[in-house]
Formats: C-alpha cells, sequence, structure tokens
C-alpha cells in the first residue's frame, strides 16, 4: 500500500521549547488514521508542519513523497483542511467563507457538483450560511471549514479536532460525510483527543505523547495489549472457588459479581472454563481505547495528582 | 448596586493605558494649541488679519468656528473647539460602546450578568467611568488655560463645554450600543452622529453673519443649534459667556442614558432593536483570490480615507486663491512662514505652492494610513488564525503577503489620485491658473515615495518580529509624520529630522526641485519590500500571542 503521509523523527523547537522530539507516523493510502495525544503533545504542531505553515526543525517529513515546506501549494490542491479552532473573516458570512475557500484550493472543478453538495452539507449539518462571521458560535465555525473542505473531493483529509463544539447528532453526521470520502478513495488523518470519535472512524491509531509517538497500530492489535473484563453471577460462591480459571487476573468477587481481566487474546481457554462452571449473566466488554489512552497518560495524571495534593497540604500549612 | 465598585475598578483597570494617552492627548493639544497661537498669530493685529481672511472663506469656517474677536484665548477656542469636541465625542462613544455591546458580542457581559451584578450594574459602572474620564479631561482643558494665565471663569466655561460635548456622546454612545447588534455597528453609528454633529455645526458656521457692532466677530447660523458641538461652541467662554448651552448637552446624554437604561431592562442579551443584516449566502464569483479577500476587509475604512483626501483635495484648491486674495501684507508673510516649514526644510517660493505643496504632504500622511493598516491587516489575520486558512489552501506564503503589499500601493495610490481630482476641481472652480494643476500633481507625485518607503519599513517589521508589526507600525508612522511634517514648526535638530522619509520629499515649490533623493527613496522601498516579502516566505506562520 502506497504511503500518503510519512514522518520520521520530526523535531520542532520553539527557542528553548521542544514541541517534536523524534515523531513518527505513517498514514498508508485509503486509511483514517487516527492521531491521539492530550492537549500539548504536539498534534496541531505536526499538522502545521505537515501544511508547510511551519518548518521543520529536524527528521523528515513528506506527503505524497514531497516535501509539504517547498511544494506547498501543489500539495494544498490535494489537500482539504479543518483546523482545530476556525476564525472566520468578521465580514463575511459563512456561505461567503465556504465559497472563498474552495476558490483558493483551486476552484469548485464541475461547478453543479459542487453547488448540490455544498447545499447538502448545508442541509445535513442544519447550518445557516448567510449570517455574518462574527455571529457564528464555535460550532457553527466548525462547520463553515467542515463544509469546505468536504464540498470538493480531495485525496487527503486533515481534520484537527473536528468536532470539538459539535454536537452528538452532528458528530454522528460528520462521520456519515467522512465514510461518504473514504468511499472515493481519499485518505483521512483524524487528531483527537475524544476517543470514541476515533474507535468509531479509524483503522489504525498512532499516540503521541509530548511530542513522541508511544503507540501506533491498527486498533486489533493495540487492543491486544489491555485486558478484556469479565464478569459473571457468584451464586453465592467465595473467590477461592474460581481459583482454576486460566488467565485470570485481579478476580476480586463484589457482592453478587465476581469480576476478573484476562488478556484479550488468551480468551478461549477461559470461556472454557466458565462453560465448565456453568455461570450465570456472564458479560465480556472489550477493552476501550479510553484504557489504552490512560494507560500511557497514567503516570502523568498520578503524578500531576500528587504534584496537586502536596501545594494543597503547603497551602494548608500556611495558613 | 452590587458589585458596581469592582466592575468600576475593572474598566479603569481595562483601560488605564487607553485613558491615559487620551488625557495626555488632549493635555498635548492644549499645550500645542497655545503655543500655536503665540507663535504664529502673537499679536491682535495678525489675529484680526487671520479673522478677515476666515470671514471671507466659509471652507475654513467650516472646519474650525466662528470668530469671537481678537482676544488670544477666545482665538484659540475657535481653532480648536470642534476638533477637540470630535475627539471627546469619539473617546467617549467608543468607551460606551467597548464596555457594554462589546463585551456582549466577547460573551463576558453573560458571565458578569449572572452574577448579583445583573443587567444594569454593569451599564451604570461605564456610564461612571466615562464621566470620570470626561470630566478629567474637561479639567485638563481648563487647567491649559488656567497655565497661560486665560480668565479663570472662561477656563472654566471652556472645559465645560468640552464636558458637556463628551457627556453628550457618552450618552449617545451608551444607546447605540443598545440599538446595534455588534459593536462594529454601534461604533459607526454613534462615530457618524459625532461626525454630523462636526458636519452640521460646520454648515452653522459658515452660513453665520459678521457681527455689526464688531466686524471681528460672527454669529452663527441657526443650524449649528442642532449639534451638540454647536452648543459647547455657543458658551463662547471668552467673549460672551453663557452657560446654559453647554446644560443642553449634559441634558441630551443624560436622556440617551436614560433610554439606554430602560431597553437594557427590557431586552434580552444578544439582542437589539436593529438586527445584524444578512449577508449573501453564496459569495460573489469576484471574491476569488486572496487580492480580493485583503480588498473585502479593507474596502470601508479605504473608502473612508478616499473620501477624506477627495474632500481635503477640494479644500485645498479651492483655498489656493483666497490666499491670494485681500489679506494684509504681514499676515501672509506670518501664514508663508508657517505654511514653508510643514511644506519642507528650507521650502521656500510662492505662498499658493507652498501652501498646495504644505496640504498635500497632509494627502502623503492619509496614504501612509491607508499603507500601514493593510500591513497591520496582514499581521491581524496571522494572529487570529484566518491567514492559517488561507494557507492551507492552493494560496503561497508569497502570493498571500504580496495581496497585501498590493491593496496597500493600490489604495495609496489611489488616495492621492483623488486627492489631485478634488485639488484640480477645486482649484479651477476658484478660478486658478492653469501652472495650479502643474503644482497639484507633482506635490502629489511627490509623496509617494515616502509613503512606499515607509510601507515597505513596516512590512519588514512583520517579516522579522510579527508581534510588534501593529503597535511599531503605526509608531513608525506617526513619528515620520510628526517629524516629517511638524518637526520644523517645533524647531528639532536636522539630523531627527533627517530620520523621516517624508523629510526627503522633494519640494516641488523650487524651480530645479531635487528628484533624486524620491528616487533613492523608490528603490530603496523597492529593495526593502522585496527583502520582507522573501523573509515572510522563510519564516513560521506566528500565531497571536
Amino acid at each position: 500500500m502506497n504511503t500518503v503521509v510519512d514522518i520520521t523523527g520530526l523535531r520542532k523547537t520553539f527557542g528553548r521549547v521542544t514541541a517534536l522530539d523524534g515523531l513518527d507516523l505513517s498514514v498508508a493510502a485509503g486509511e483514517v488514521h487516527g492521531f491521539l495525544g492530550p492537549n500539548g503533545a504536539g498534534k496541531s504542531t505536526t499538522i502545521r508542519i505537515l501544511l508547510g505553515l511551519m518548518r521543520s526543525s529536524g527528521g523528515s517529513a513528506t506527503i505524497f513523497g514531497r516535501d509539504p515546506w517547498t511544494d506547498a501549494v501543489a500539495l494544498h490542491r490535494r489537500i482539504a483542511y479543518v483546523p482545530g479552532d476556525v476564525s472566520l473573516w468578521p465580514g463575511l458570512s459563512g456561505g461567503e467563507a465556504i465559497d472563498l475557500i474552495t476558490r483558493l484550493r483551486g476552484g469548485a472543478g464541475d461547478r453543479k457538483a459542487y453547488a448540490d453538495r455544498r447545499a447538502h452539507l448545508s442541509e445535513v449539518f442544519q447550518f445557516d450560511p448567510t449570517k455574518k462571521g462574527r455571529t457564528y458560535s464555535k460550532g457553527n465555525r466548525q462547520k463553515v471549514a467542515l463544509i469546505a473542505a468536504l464540498a470538493t473531493p480531495a485525496d487527503l483529509y486533515i481534520f484537527d479536532e473536528p468536532t470539538s463544539g459539535l454536537d452528538p447528532l452532528m458528530e454522528a453526521v460528520f462521520r456519515d460525510e467522512v465514510a461518504a470520502v473514504l468511499g472515493a478513495g481519499a485518505t483521512v488523518l483524524l487528531s483527537s483527543h475524544i476517543l470514541s470519535e476515533v474507535e468509531h472512524l479509524c483503522d489504525r491509531v498512532s499516540i503521541i505523547r509530548a511530542g513522541r509517538t508511544v503507540e501506533t497500530g491498527t486498533l486489533a492489535e493495540l487492543r491486544h495489549l489491555t485486558r478484556t473484563e469479565v464478569s459473571f453471577a457468584s451464586a453465592g460462591q467465595e473467590a477461592s472457588a474460581f481459583a482454576g480459571i486460566p488467565g485470570a487476573y485481579d478476580l476480586v468477587v463484589d457482592g453478587a459479581r465476581v469480576k476478573f481481566t484476562a488478556d484479550s487474546d488468551a480468551l478461549a481457554p477461559v470461556l472454557e472454563a466458565l462453560a465448565a462452571r456453568n455461570v450465570g449473566g456472564l458479560t465480556i466488554n472489550p477493552p476501550s481505547l479510553e484504557e489504552l489512552f490512560l494507560r500511557h497518560y497514567h503516570d502523568d495524571i498520578a503524578t500531576d495528582a500528587a504534584t496537586a495534593a502536596a501545594a494543597g497540604t503547603d497551602a494548608g500549612a500556611r495558613r | 448596586m452590587s458589585g458596581l465598585g469592582t466592575l468600576l475598578r475593572q474598566r479603569f483597570r481595562r483601560d488605564r493605558i487607553q485613558l491615559l494617552v487620551w488625557v495626555l492627548g488632549f493635555a498635548a493639544l492644549a499645550s500645542v494649541g497655545h503655543s500655536a497661537v503665540s507663535q504664529s498669530y502673537g499679536t491682535p493685529k495678525d489675529r484680526a488679519g487671520v479673522i478677515v481672511l476666515l470671514e471671507q472663506t466659509p471652507s475654513v469656517l467650516v472646519l474650525r468656528g466662528t470668530p469671537q474677536g481678537t482676544q488670544s484665548d477666545a482665538f484659540q477656542f475657535m481653532l480648536l473647539f470642534a476638533f477637540l469636541g470630535v475627539l471627546i465625542g469619539l473617546m467617549a462613544t467608543f468607551l460606551a460602546v467597548r464596555h457594554t455591546r462589546g463585551d456582549e458580542e466577547q460573551g463576558r457581559a453573560e458571565l458578569i450578568e449572572s452574577t448579583p451584578a445583573g443587567r444594569i450594574t454593569p451599564l451604570v459602572a461605564t456610564a461612571l467611568e466615562g464621566v470620570i474620564a470626561v470630566a478629567v479631561i474637561a479639567l485638563v482643558n481648563t487647567g491649559g488655560f488656567l497655565l497661560y494665565g486665560a480668565d479663570a471663569g472662561g477656563a472654566v466655561l471652556a472645559g465645560l463645554a468640552l464636558a458637556s460635548v463628551g457627556g453628550c456622546f457618552l450618552g449617545i454612545g451608551l444607546l447605540a450600543a443598545q440599538v446595534m447588534r455588534t459593536s462594529r455597528g454601534a461604533n459607526g453609528l454613534a462615530a457618524a452622529l459625532v461626525a454630523a454633529a462636526y458636519m452640521v455645526r460646520g454648515i452653522g458656521d459658515a452660513t453665520g453673519t459678521v457681527d455689526v457692532d464688531d466686524p471681528l466677530s460672527m454669529t452663527a447660523g441657526w443650524v449649528s443649534w442642532l449639534s451638540p458641538i454647536g452648543w459647547g461652541q455657543r458658551t463662547s467662554p471668552f467673549s460672551d459667556p453663557t452657560v446654559w448651552p453647554a446644560l443642553l448637552g449634559l441634558a441630551l446624554g443624560a436622556i440617551a442614558f436614560a433610554g439606554a437604561l430602560a431597553l437594557r431592562t427590557s431586552r434580552d442579551i444578544d439582542s437589539s432593536i436593529i438586527g445584524e443584516r444578512a449577508g449573501r449566502a453564496h459569495a460573489r464569483p469576484s471574491l476569488a483570490g486572496p487580492i480580493a479577500l485583503v480588498w473585502r476587509q479593507l474596502r470601508n475604512p479605504t473608502i473612508g480615507w478616499l473620501v477624506a483626501a477627495v474632500l481635503f483635495g477640494l479644500l485645498v484648491g479651492s483655498l489656493s486663491e483666497t490666499l491670494t486674495g485681500n489679506a494684509p501684507a504681514d499676515v501672509k508673510q506670518n501664514l508663508g512662514d508657517t505654511v514653508g516649514s510643514i511644506a519642507g526644510p528650507n521650502a521656500h517660493g510662492d505662498l499658493v505652492d507652498l501652501f498646495i505643496v504644505a496640504m498635500f504632504s497632509m494627502i502623503g500622511a492619509i496614504a501612509a494610513v491607508c499603507a500601514v493598516q493593510s500591513v497591520a491587516r496582514a499581521r491581524q489575520d496571522e494572529a487570529n488564525g484566518t491567514a492559517e486558512i488561507v494557507l492551507s489552501t492552493a494560496v503561497s506564503r508569497i502570493r498571500w503577503f504580496v495581496a497585501y503589499l498590493v491593496i496597500a500601493v493600490a489604495s495609496t495610490v489611489l488616495v492621492v489620485g483623488v486627492a489631485v481630482l478634488g485639488a484640480i476641481a477645486g482649484a479651477s472652480g476658484a478660478g486658478a491658473p492653469s501652472g495650479t494643476v502643474t503644482t497639484i500633481t507633482s506635490a502629489a507625485l511627490a509623496q509617494l515615495p515616502a509613503v512606499f518607503l515607509l510601507l515597505a519599513l513596516v512590512a519588514l517589521v512583520f517579516a522579522i518580529v510579527p508581534r510588534l508589526t501593529i503597535g511599531l507600525g503605526w509608531t513608525l508612522l506617526l513619528l515620520a509624520i510628526f517629524i516629517g511634517q511638524f518637526g520644523g514648526l517645533f524647531g528639532l535638530p536636522e539630523w531627527a529630522r533627517d530620520l523621516s522619509p517624508f523629510s526627503h520629499t522633494p519640494i516641488v515649490t523650487e524651480a530645479n526641485a531635487d528628484w533624486g533623493s524620491a528616487w533613492l527613496m523608490l528603490g530603496l522601498a523597492v529593495v526593502v519590500a522585496a527583502a520582507s516579502v522573501l523573509l515572510v516566505r522563510r519564516r513560521d506562520v506566528a500565531l497571536g500571542g
């Protein structure tokens, strides 16, 4: 498969601050690639380098095999981009902004097709194009950029937290529209910290933290790194009664339920053991990306909490 | 009125620099006004000469006011009051809108109004801040007169007259903020009313009649009774002190404030009496590239400057001939010295030609404002993120930035061009000799190189230190204009005057005017502008902060 976005060892420094510290990312043609990380991890900086808005301080980044800094214009004809925080021109209406962005990208091509597509998107996103830019809410500004990006075909779509500010109904509309452009053979790079969005849409995911890629792979591959949660009715038995279940970790009896976790790729012996015991009320929950995510940032969260607690103690002592 | 004190402090905290600049500005104007009068028109005889000239020239009465005798303070009041009225009016309306509709538009008002402060207290706090600001400026005005030994009663009344204009427009600004949906709309409406007040009293003054018993005094026409600035003028503090016209302004301001309170009490947040006009659902075919986009954003202010340039050109053209009229010779000599020092270092020549050159240096200043505003727009677009959208499309950084320079150069040339047309029309209307047309055209052309050099320097600032573009850009512009055009008037040393591009503008009144410096500035401008474009090409897009 062709590689559309290829980043290796990418570095970016702003004065003494290191924003990207050897980031790797590879997006194959035709896939939806999730680009996950907490705020400040370097997602937007990476995207700005991919768009030639910023210059890398080291490493390499290419799109369609070309350098985004020197070949920006030629590349941008094939790319549609939706920024994380959309600003609009205060005096232009939303409709004017959509038409303008489309023309700046290189024109609508087939006018009729563009007009139909724009009308369709305005309808499904429930967007009023006649209001002035300064009066739109965050969600509506986001819709302007989304409609402009989706109204003409592109080979690569780059979405930077595209649904922040949209309600769940609109998120579903967004997912449908992305599915439609994928059907046409496009590639999508989707940065997000909303995990459900990534789980719904993405084939592969790269998780970044502090400017580095810490994990990358298909959702199935990553799932394999976390454990599945199994629970069933205890029927009044003690924990010791379940000691013989192979591959069960952290087994506890919590009131009427027995809970444990098991490696996701080693569930078969577990299920056999459970079948032999004829357990009732069995539930098996696949690992969510939430857990995957927490596992990578758990250290940070724990450290932050400890720091906050220490600060609180200090304040208390002073008082 | 829960939180009134807190909100008032917050307003002063937010405006502290701005208000300080306004107050210092008014103090500087009081001082400059006094020294200009005492230096240029030091004796009653000088002043009498100018007054005779003014009484024959309605187009200057429109700009200044009706003469009230030769007493020096009355003369200064006549020259400056209408102008000061416009300034305090704008100060008050911008302040009023900033803390009301401006906060509402940004969503801050919602946050404040959800506290016990409610809907009304923030409005009262804004009014109170405005009243204090207007009072301080009025005191500065009074203090300025007192410092130079004016009659105490007159000085206090002059301050009151200014306060009445400020108070009146404070109320009108607060009302406009309730009526319009956006702060831009409210500022536009209120500023238009300030401008209308100035123009209406101008018509009143121009249609005034010379007093029978005192031929060096005039009474303004009835029209000026329709203008708050006209009311302030009619207090005539140093010739015929009358308090009650000033009270009219304060009363109108109070009524407008009551109206604003009533509207705010009854309306929803984010609503307005006049709604925002709906925009077009589809863009016109012409809105298709970076140049069209920059023009679309700068169109309204540029049209404003073009109108100003045409009117100013007309005025200059029509005035040029009156100067040769029947004013006393020593007055002309005096005027010639003043005008000559504005025209350029060691400028000499025919009075009319000097006058045209001096006035066209003002047109150069307007053109330079247009040029700087365009580069400032580039920085605003870069900082707020709209540039990122444009640059992520098939528009290169060079094409993006050159669009702002193209609009800057085009609007500069247009401003100078329409001023030339206005001046030629005005001059031919006044029956000027054909040679005047040549003077006008070459005086106008001579302005361009300095403007272009300034534009290129501001572009270079944008390329190297983008965050300083707006602050440093406007500062460079003001310094260049001030040093270049008033450096002589204020007796700055030659090396300091040489720092401004405007000091190197050719003086076309001289038989063999030296255009070498103009070509040099033009060449330098092209080189610096090209360098700035290449540097913009090489740097990261710098977001706001």
